[in-house]
């Protein structure tokens, strides 16, 4: 587990995001048991408050949940990982669009850059394995 | 919870604290943050009834400073005030005679933790080493409050990173920790609440997950902020 933290956003966001990350990609299984927040403040080396203020609000979004004194689990709701997926991607294109927006690039000469882009990047990512 | 309230003091014809007001929680880490010679070791020095202060009061739990509250907050100043040709044992042994809050146990664990013998001597330990005796034989004690005066400064990176470990570890858990630092980057991102001193005078207090939720800011920002200012 390593986040590199930016110091202006809140921790506990960033914390969360970095859940939803391993939670949208399958690094975090479904029911799988996640450290305490003793434990994940100091592997992240951040505040105790601030591991269990990430803990309470992700367990107010449904993402973790606790059975009585057992330790937290990533949720087993299948369609709640789907959205929580969906949210992460419909971000990044957000922050795509934003971005190329003011470029003025044309619709077809975007996807076919973005296409090229992500043949590009498989055979790195799989040679990385 | 420790209240600081418009304390003053002076040395001689210098006004070194002009009204001073803060609180510090227990279970948080509180942290006074200004440049050198700002006043930061005389607070917790008048915290710790250690020198007189002008005006203004200072309640631990409600109560003004007492005998029994040496058993209830330790200070943990910038130098270790062990003799030198005393060994880690011998140290430990000096602090248990002295303290009924003395944790055998947890002095143990932390000397496990910090990777240091016994049998050491201190005038032999570097500096880093010498810095995390300082802090064990303080950490040790059953106390709800700990003041530590500029844990970091002048050591090393990788023991900077064992100490700050510390703070993260069931060994600070629920106590109240007010720290001073005068480089605050390393610790930004263990520290509950930030008490920025210039001048005599607290600048600004705020909690920083609620700065950077709020106003987008790091404390850095906020202590450029009051420099320019």
């Amino acid at each position: 587990m390593n986040i590199t933290f930016n110091k202006r956003d809140p921790l506990y966001v960033q914390v969360i995001r970095y859940f939803k990350e391993q939670i949208a990609t399958g690094a975090f299984e479904p029911g799988e048991e996640i450290p305490s927040r003793r434990e994940l403040a100091s592997k992240l080396k951040i505040n105790p408050n601030t591991a269990q203020r990430a803990y309470k609000e992700m367990e107010e979004e449904g993402l973790i949940y606790t059975e009585g004194n057992n330790p937290s689990k990533v949720t087993k709701d299948i369609e709640k990982i789907a959205s929580v997926r969906q949210e992460m991607i419909m971000e990044a294109v957000d922050a795509f669009v934003h971005a190329i927006r003011p470029i003025n690039v044309s619709l077809d000469e975007v996807v076919g850059l973005i296409e090229a882009k992500l043949n590009e990047e498989q055979p790195e990512q799989e040679g990385r394995k | 919870m420790i209240e600081v309230r418009e304390i003053t003091k002076r040395f001689g014809r210098k006004e070194v604290l002009k009204g001073v007001s803060f609180t510090a929680e227990k279970g948080e880490i509180t942290c006074l943050i200004g440049v050198n010679g700002v006043g930061k070791t005389t607070i917790m020095n008048a915290i710790m009834n250690l020198t007189p202060i002008q005006s203004g009061e200072i309640l631990i739990d409600g109560q003004k400073i007492n005998k029994r509250s040496y058993e209830k907050i330790m200070f943990i100043p910038d130098a270790i005030t062990m003799l030198p040709q005393m060994t880690i044992q011998q140290a430990m042994q000096f602090m248990d005679d002295f303290y009924e809050s003395w944790n055998e146990k947890r002095a143990k664990e932390l000397l496990d933790f910090f990777k240091l013998e016994e049998g050491n001597k201190i005038s032999n330990l570097s500096k880093g080493n010498t810095a995390k005796i300082n802090l064990l034989l303080g950490l040790a004690l059953d106390v709800d409050y700990l003041l530590m005066d500029e844990p970091f400064s002048g050591i090393d990176i990788f023991s900077r990173e064992q100490i700050a470990d510390v703070f993260t570890s069931h060994l600070v858990e629920d106590r109240g920790v007010i720290i001073t630092t005068h480089e605050i980057s390393d610790i930004e991102h263990l520290i509950d609440k930030a008490v920025i001193l210039n001048d005599g005078t607290v600048v600004k207090s705020f909690y920083t997950e609620e700065m950077r939720e709020k106003e987008g800011k790091s404390v850095i920002d906020v202590l450029r902020e009051v420099h320019l200012q």
